[in-house]
């Protein structure tokens, strides 16, 4: 009975963890259950399972560089410039773009965003394009529509300005000997 | 180097004698720590994952031809976790050495 219930809050745990590891705690659980009092084993167990289910939790998040969340935070913050800044925000954006692709960069020399340069270019012409295509076909836009279209508009120059920062960082990079 | 986390350092410490499955491990750090430190089997798994991913430890299971009943999963030292224990074991020593030092009168009779 406290094997099954134990089995069951294992739940509670990430599933790569329980998968690892489940089989083997109900083990030890039952070798405790075996040697000790119950109360005692039944009691350090719920607090175990308080203190450790949130850590498993926790863990891959607070094992993520330092890199990985200035990078993050650095594009959220641009796209939220891009939004709600207007043009001095674009810049704004475009300078935190900026910065991202240096401290990722830095990070990964041997895998450099670099020299996907052409590809955020051409994702922000293509989208552009679509754009003109469509206000073309449709002329005036609907009110919903024309915020859509906004949106758009700020991604397809958050596309072209990232594709044209990682194009010149790419012309300074040193090559690999 | 850093000093290991506690829960690491314990277990760290009782695989200094070898091979030890799970739950002889949480009998082990209980033993030593004369009966202070009583793991949980989600902080036991949970340090022994953190310590087979750092390389400090490594699973033996396989290792040897066990019985089918003796089938649990063992786990030992890797030369950097004896290092790492070795070290730990120091720091601990030269702590309670110090600590004697500056206050006199603190060493068990």
């Amino acid at each position: 009975m406290i094997s099954r219930t134990y089995r069951l809050l294992l739940h509670l745990y990430p599933s790569s963890f329980r998968a690892d590891y489940g089989e083997d705690m109900v083990a030890l659980l039952e070798d405790q259950l075996r040697d000790e009092n119950t109360l005692r084993v039944v009691s350090r167990s719920v607090v175990d399972l308080a203190i450790t289910v949130p850590i498993q939790h926790l863990e891959p998040y607070m094992r993520r560089s330092t890199t990985s969340v200035l990078v993050v935070a650095f594009v959220s913050i641009a796209a939220a410039f891009t939004v709600f800044g207007g043009p001095v925000g674009l810049a704004g954006a475009v300078v935190l773009l900026g910065l991202s692709v240096l401290v990722w960069q830095r990070s990964r020399p041997d895998h450099p965003p670099t020299a996907n340069w052409w590809r955020f270019m051409l994702g922000g012409l293509g989208l552009l394009g679509i754009l003109v295509a469509v206000t073309t076909a449709t002329g005036e836009l609907p009110s919903g529509g024309w915020y859509l279209a906004m949106a758009t508009l700020f991604t397809s120059f958050g596309l072209i300005a990232a594709g044209i920062i990682l194009g010149i960082a790419s012309r300074f990079r040193p090559r690999a000997a | 180097m850093k000093p290991l986390p506690a829960a690491s350092m314990h277990i760290a410490l009782a695989l200094l004698d070898g091979e030890l499955h799970g739950y002889a491990l949480m009998r082990r750090v209980e033993e030593l720590s004369g009966g202070a430190v009583r793991m949980g089997a989600g902080t036991l798994y949970g340090t022994i994952s953190r310590l087979l991913e750092r390389g400090l430890i490594v699973e033996t299971t396989d290792a040897v031809d066990r019985e089918e009943a003796e089938r649990r999963r063992y786990y030992e030292l890797t030369a950097d976790g004896r290092v790492a224990a070795i070290t730990e074991l120091e720091r601990l020593r030269m702590l309670v050495s110090r600590v004697d030092h500056h206050l006199p009168g603190t060493a068990p009779a």
